[in-house]
């Protein structure tokens, strides 16, 4: 309990030691001194409440929202104190809007808590007292022996004991974790891979010493101590000997594993991280006009107070005999009071800070978030997938986005790998139809037909190569080019780590080459396209060492055992990581291949090799042995060993492939820089490679100046280059720009001039950055991002390394390409292809743009309107605090009177055509900038807000406080009638400009719009009706009523609301008149596509059907609708154009009359 | 490009209105000839109303008489709370030069008087009032018990301030004959308020039902004395202190106080002639520096002379038109370019 206790409240002590024992199977010492180390349980929580703490603790997450504490200070001031409004009226809707949050936020909990007991009630078998016990995943506990079968996931992070093959080995995937779908092999070490069996397991008596957890999915160093006859034998631990919590077991029919790490200490759970909080550029205004409002609540209440006080200077005011004071006031202290009657303003004012606003806009954006998964335009048939919103929170986002940062691979391209070019030992070969074919004379070779290796045609394509037929030599040919070129496929077919894993047996035999010749039930894992391209299967060969590639190094390579017993080195790799370390070959020639297939848009992999004599191959072993082995800084030992080995080599040439662009690639990134957005292309590529794919998709243009900073080496020197760009900028301006940078440029430019790099990156309309690491990525944004436009900017990429710039970004979007999911699930908006960003950006993030910021500026308009008309009041009684509004209307006002058409118009409003949008990109730029959002925009709403008020209030005061009659009987009104009056002018009003402001009239807006009006007067009319016997306050009886029996009071409903109304309608005519934006330009040409305005009311979709109903009752009853639009409605049969607007307009319903 | 819809393996997303955001809808676009057309069809309505409205407030008769400064020496003797069992009686005289007709209705006016204070609102009880329970005086402060602890009846600042002159008007004949002019008292005050809201508590007998309860302490005499001559008009329910009872919104009001009683000289309405009123002084408005004055009043089907709502209906007409005028000009001179006019 006290555990929990502490648990809960993050009061764990640190860990004591770095490192920690774990008793495998729990069988500690007997004798010896020995302080047991506590360990969490193998619980998963993703969850955030208990049942028992989610009152309180989601109660203190909503108030420290700001609005939400500010409605809580309101709601106590007004308990304590005696203020003119109950505190029902705050109470209320601050209750309703918590209640709402609560539970939505309750019900997302649950729905993970739920998804948390599956995984921790799970069940899964464990070693214990010498059987195998089933229990439940949560009771896993550090050092117990965990059996998993075949596919099964791991549950904790399991140092693997044995398999049930021989050598101890198995298969995992670790899809889940880091998205990479080839198996990995994993090994146990050879004393405890030979227990096989629950009892031999039970012998075992080992510890286990590691490090502490730490979130890095592939580093883990401990050891295991093994007795064994009264011997200690100690052994290494590496991460080919973790299993990863969330991984899955593959090819391998069972495993045991020691549990080491669990629970929310395992890597998965570390590397589970909430997202980062991204807000958008439109909440951030948002807070801003907060703050503005609250400022003139606070300087209204404070006018007010003084006011108030002037005023009672004189007695007859502060105490007539009419209105005494009580014994109580009286006597209290001037100060106190003074402060009460401040606060007591300040809950008479509060309501222009509208609460609803905050649920309203996470409504709005939970809702419309739908949409995008929703859109067909954004399916992509072929790979079956939708798009993906992960966060609804950026939507509105989506329409502000002044910079691109894209991937190349995956991202702009297929993805798909072609092969199409080789050069060996300086002569190059083309792929021509299934062969290859020498290109144009090669004087080297004597006899260049190489027609014989025409099985290496399509290398992606692997049951084309799957046999070893390609490397039978035509005796013709001499054996010293045949020697070369033998060697150059061996090497290709080699050095890779390539998995092919049966369907149909569980065994995979001792190698993944021999079950390849029945390739239909094959599946390939490789942990590079690249790769999977070229494999080759077929070998003889005996596999000694892998040395991993890794993006340091930028290479890979793997000592092989020829059948022959010689012992050789094949690398591959990134040619400029290659070819400094050869010392033979036709290193020129290849360099010049290389570049040509650069340049053609092909990646390029160069291929080298070494061969050891039998005394160099045992130094090797022993030095890469004692470096896999070591304890301590293993990663820096191995470095320091592969570079040892990868020495001395001799090239053996170059293979190009080719990455398709994707469809539309061009034609995207055209629209986005008409849409005013820049485009940069980050990519690990090599920059000939780079910029022939920008020139390809239409990034770089032929006429653009392409200004390079490559290669530079010192500060000095990149400072002196950038100079001479900025320089070349600046003298001619006329034409557009490009800029290439490679990574180790880039680093140089960025860590000393900054500013100097900025400077040329913003005035060039392309950037390219080539060679680029992960990190750098996330940099080049960051540096973006606060760059002092702050632009808002949008990262877009498929692979794990595009991860951190997703996350970087403003808006992170993630192609859900064929390099795994992870980037699609760090991003915040996932699409199938490159081209769909056009219509996310253009018409959803233009429609959330728009929606979203008329929703802010509504909501500001229409509490300023409700609360403004109260202030004036005041002026009219003395400053006394008295309400103009019953505390019900109060009350209902935003959460009920004017409510829904506003969330309905941000659901649904279409300002334009979405095809005008998507076929017009220019207009994207009339919103850039947060332009609806500006000060102006703001201003002009406020102050159309208090012009409001003021004719609402001065209207009726004009009618009815010049003491004139207004009913036919000659009886008179009193105050809550007139308050009444402006709040019906108010209700009226406020919806009406909705209207106005709705371009997109459906069936639904014309039933919140009208209906909002309606429900006023029929609730009006029923709360009015009645002496409700639980409210002490009869004020608003039949005060509605009687208000609607006076003629003038609707000739003044109807004047008010027409006036307020027209000076806006001026305004806007006059504006299109004279300074029409583009859209508005664009509004004009869409002609012919609208429908008539009773037909919207009418002609329901199959979807609401109920509604549907009532619609067709009407149309009978209107008898205005032409049975045509009834049986036209839509279908999933309708053959599907997309968007296509002509299916709307059938020329029956246009002739038809409204 | 033909899709497969009902292919629940599938992620395709469905095809509805609703989801592609497809719903049929009308585009709010207005041509100018539509706007145009509006705007001159709403200045010409404003223009018409107002035309309207003004005639018929001309039609209105209405006299307002201050008596404020007229009664000066019952105002002075009202300065002083201590004469309040002091009778003073006022006559103002006056000339009617138009006769008025139709239904006459009698108000009093108050200057300077809030009614619409916070406090002051508040002070009543709603359930006394509907008499429910006489002893309910919760929200009645200062003015809920007598000094000797009774609660008061009606309860609140509201009832205690209740207006109190009584005002009779006369028509001169002739310099020798003064006719009352026959005023009746009923509908003045709302239905519902004096048949729903406000009820005398059930008992036999109307001053056993406000036993155990206190007047309030400017009344001259308790609530079940108000009118002894009408059983419906005394206690709770008797219609001046209805009236007085719905607060006024701003500190210069009028309530109705009588209509003409229309037999005899009167059937058509006040004929012209010389007037006087008496009234009987009591209700202190000195103290505040307020004003009292009383009115005679003829309406229309609308109400009375509401001049501002013809004047605003005339003007907004008026700029309607002139707005329309200018774009009119402004759409002619764009013609060529221009075709859609809003939205």
């Amino acid at each position: 309990m006290w555990r929990w206790v502490r648990q809960q409240l993050g009061f764990d002590p640190p860990h004591q030691s770095d490192t920690r024992t774990i008793y495998i199977a729990n069988r500690f010492p007997q004798y010896g001194h020995y302080t047991p180390q506590k360990f969490i349980d193998n619980r998963i929580i993703s969850s955030k409440y208990t049942v028992w703490n989610f009152v309180p603790k989601n109660l203190f997450e909503q108030f420290r929202r700001v609005a939400n504490f500010y409605f809580l200070i309101i709601f106590l001031v007004q308990l304590m104190i005696d203020t003119p409004t109950s505190p029902v009226t705050s109470g209320l809707p601050l209750f309703f809007v918590i209640t709402v949050t609560a539970i939505k936020q309750g019900y997302e909990d649950w729905l993970r808590h739920i998804s948390d007991n599956e995984v921790n009630g799970a069940p899964v078998y464990v070693v214990r007292s010498g059987g195998l016990v089933t229990t439940r995943s949560k009771n896993i506990r550090v050092g117990d022996i965990v059996r998993v079968a075949k596919n099964e996931i791991f549950p904790a992070d399991l140092v693997l004991l044995s398999s049930d093959r021989l050598d101890g080995s198995c298969h995992v995937t670790t899809a889940s974790l880091d998205g990479e779908t080839n198996l990995k092999t994993h090994v146990a070490v050879p004393e405890t891979a030979v227990l096989q069996t629950v009892a031999n397991l039970d012998t075992l008596i080992a510890v286990v010493e590691c490090q502490q957890p730490e979130a890095d999915l592939y580093r883990f160093m401990g050891r295991m101590t093994i007795t064994q006859q009264m011997e200690e034998i100690v052994r290494p631990l590496g991460p080919e000997s973790l299993l990863l919590r969330g991984a899955r077991l593959k090819n391998t029919k069972e495993i045991f594993g020691v549990a080491v790490y669990t629970g929310m200490e395992t890597k998965m759970a570390l590397n589970y991280k909430s997202k980062s909080q991204k807000r958008s550029a439109v909440e951030k205004s948002m807070n801003t006009f907060l703050i503005i409002y609250l400022i003139i609540l606070i300087s209204e209440a404070i006018i007010s107070t003084i006011l108030k006080y002037t005023w009672q200077a004189e007695e007859k005011w502060d105490e007539p005999w009419y209105n005494q004071k009580t014994e109580h006031q009286r006597n209290s202290s001037k100060i106190l009071k003074f402060i009460s009657d401040f606060l007591a303003f300040l809950v008479l004012y509060n309501f222009i800070i509208p609460i609803s606003l905050y649920v309203t806009v996470e409504l709005q954006k939970f809702l419309g978030s739908f949409f995008i998964g929703w859109d067909l335009d954004l399916y992509h048939e072929e790979s079956d997938e939708k798009a993906q919103v992960n966060t609804s929170d950026l939507n509105e986002e989506l329409g502000q986005v002044e910079y691109v940062f894209t991937d190349k691979t995956g991202t702009l391209t297929e993805n798909e790998m072609q092969f199409r070019e080789c050069s060996i030992n300086g002569t190059k070969y083309q792929e021509i139809n299934g062969r290859l074919v020498s290109e144009g004379p090669t004087p080297d070779s004597s006899d260049g037909n190489l027609s014989y290796l025409t099985s290496l045609a399509h290398l992606n394509n692997l049951s084309h190569l799957a046999t070893s037929s390609s490397f039978r030599t035509s005796p013709e040919n001499g054996t010293e080019l045949i020697k070369e070129h033998d060697l150059f496929f061996k090497a290709v077919s080699l050095c890779h780590t390539v998995q092919i894993s049966s369907v149909q047996t569980d065994s995979i035999g001792d190698g993944p080459w021999q079950s390849s010749f029945a390739p239909a039930q094959l599946e390939y894992y490789a942990s590079s396209p690249d790769e999977k391209a070229l494999v080759e299967a077929a070998a003889r060969y005996k596999l000694l060492h892998i040395l991993e590639f890794d993006p340091d190094r930028r290479r890979m390579s793997v000592i092989v055992q020829a059948p022959s017993g010689e012992k050789l080195l094949f690398v591959k790799g990134a040619e400029s990581s290659i070819l400094p370390e050869c010392i033979g070959g036709e290193i020129e020639k290849t360099r010049i291949h290389v570049d040509e297939f650069a340049l053609k848009g092909l990646r390029t992999l160069c291929m080298a090799y070494r061969q050891f004599t039998s005394k160099e191959y045992e130094e090797i072993n022993r030095r890469l042995f004692e470096a896999r082995t070591a304890l301590q800084q293993r990663e820096e030992k191995l470095a320091g060993v592969f570079q040892f080995i990868e020495k001395d080599l001799i090239l053996l040439g170059a293979t190009a492939v080719e990455d398709k662009l994707q469809d539309k690639v061009r034609e995207t990134i055209e629209a986005l820089r008409m849409a005013g957005i820049k485009v940069w292309v980050l990519t690990g590529d090599k920059h000939e490679t780079a910029v022939s794919v920008s020139l390809s998709c239409g990034h770089f243009h032929r006429t653009m100046n392409i200004l390079e900073l490559l290669n530079q080496k010192s500060d000095s020197e990149c400072a002196e280059k950038l100079g001479q760009l900025a320089r070349r900028i600046r003298e001619d301006h006329v034409i557009q720009h490009g800029l290439v940078v490679d990574g180790t440029s880039l680093s140089l430019a960025l860590r000393e001039h900054e500013k100097l790099f900025m400077d040329v990156c913003r005035n060039c309309s392309a950037v390219m950055c080539c060679r680029m690491a992960p990190l750098q990525k996330a940099k080049v944004i960051r540096l973006i991002k606060i760059s002092p436009e702050k632009p808002i900017t949008l990262a877009i990429g498929d692979g794990a390394n595009d991860v951190s710039m997703i996350q970087e970004a403003h808006v992170g979007i993630g192609i859900m390409g064929k390099e795994g999911r992870q980037a699609a699930r760090n991003s915040d908006y996932a699409i199938a292809r490159f081209k769909f960003l056009s219509k996310l950006l253009f018409v959803h993030g233009h429609f959330y743009y728009i929606r979203i910021a008329t929703l802010v500026q509504y909501f500001f308009y229409k509490n300023v309107c409700f609360i403004t008309p109260q202030f004036l009041y005041q002026f009219y009684c003395l400053f006394s605090q008295q309400t103009l509004y019953d505390s019900v209307y109060l009350t209902l006002y935003n959460i009920c009177f004017t409510s829904l058409p506003i969330l309905i118009y941000s659901l649904l409003e279409q300002h334009i055509d979405p095809h005008v949008l998507q076929n017009k990109p220019t207009l994207y730029r009339d919103i850039s900038k947060n332009r609806q959002l500006s000060m102006k925009t703001f201003l002009y709403w406020t102050i159309l807000g208090f012009s409001h008020a003021f004719i609402f209030f001065f209207g009726s005061y004009f009618l009815i406080g010049k003491d004139t009659s207004l009913l036919g009987n000659g009886q008179m009104f009193g105050n809550w009638t007139f308050g009444t009056l402006v709040f019906t002018v108010m209700v009226i009003t406020v919806t009406a400009k909705m209207a106005l402001e709705t371009h997109f009239w459906t069936w639904i807006n014309h039933l919140v719009t009208w209906g909002s009006i309606l429900f006023y007067f029929v609730f009006s009319l029923f709360y009015g009706g009645i002496l409700w016997p639980f409210l002490s306050s009869q004020n608003m009886y039949f005060v509605f009523i009687q208000l609607l029996s006076s003629g003038s009071a609707w000739f003044a409903i109807i004047l008010m609301v027409v006036t307020c109304l027209f000076l806006d309608i001026v305004k806007k005519v006059f504006d299109r008149q004279f300074h029409p934006t583009n859209i508005e330009k664009a509004q004009l040409t869409e002609t012919n596509s609208s429908i008539k305005c009773l037909d919207s009311m009418c002609c329901f979709s199959e979807g609401e059907t109920a509604c549907a109903s009532v619609g067709r009752m009407l149309e009978r009853v209107i008898g205005r609708c032409s049975p045509s639009h009834v049986s036209r409605s839509w279908s999933a049969s309708d053959p599907f154009y997309t968007n296509d607007r002509s299916i709307l307009t059938l020329s029956t319903m246009d002739s038809s009359t409204c | 490009m033909k899709r497969k819809c009902q292919d629940y393996e599938s992620r395709l997303p469905d095809n509805t209105a609703m989801k592609q955001q497809q719903l049929p809808a009308f585009r709010l676009q207005l041509s100018a000839n539509e706007i145009l057309s509006g705007f001159f069809a709403i200045g010409l309505f404003c223009l018409g109303m107002g035309i309207i409205l003004l005639l018929s407030a001309k039609s209105i008769r209405e006299v307002e008489i201050n008596y404020t400064a007229k009664c000066a020496t019952c105002a002075k003797l009202r300065e002083d709370a201590t004469n309040f069992d002091k009778e003073c009686n006022c006559s103002i005289s006056f000339y009617l030069p138009q006769k008025m007709e139709g239904n006459v209705y009698l108000y009093y006016k108050l200057y300077g008087f809030y009614q619409n204070l916070y406090r002051y609102i508040l002070s009543r009880s709603n359930i006394q009032l509907v008499g429910t329970d006489v002893k309910d005086v919760r929200n009645c402060a200062p003015f809920k018990t007598s000094d000797n602890g009774l609660p008061i009846a009606p309860c609140g600042a509201i009832a205690n301030s209740m207006f109190n002159d009584t005002i009779v008007l006369l028509y001169n004949f002739n310099s020798s004959t003064h006719i009352r002019v026959p005023m009746v008292r009923t509908e003045t005050a709302w239905w519902t308020d004096k048949y729903v809201k406000f009820q005398n508590p059930t008992f036999q007998n109307l001053s056993s039902a406000f036993a155990g309860t206190a007047k309030p302490p400017n009344w001259p005499k308790p609530v079940y004395e108000l009118d002894e001559k009408d059983p419906g008009n005394n206690g709770f329910v008797n219609d001046d202190f209805i009236v007085w009872m719905r607060t006024a919104a701003f500190p210069n009001f009028k309530k109705l106080y009588r209509r003409l009683h229309r037999i005899g000289n009167f059937t058509e309405g006040l004929p012209a002639g010389s007037y006087s009123f008496i009234i009987n002084y009591n209700f202190p408005v000195g103290r505040f520096q307020g004003q009292k004055a009383v009115v005679l009043s003829t309406l229309t089907w609308s109400g009375g002379s509401s001049l501002f709502l013809a004047l605003a209906y005339l003007v907004t007409g008026a700029v309607t038109l002139l707005a329309s005028f200018s774009m009119m000009a402004v759409h002619l001179k764009l013609k060529e370019r221009k075709t859609f006019f809003l939205q």
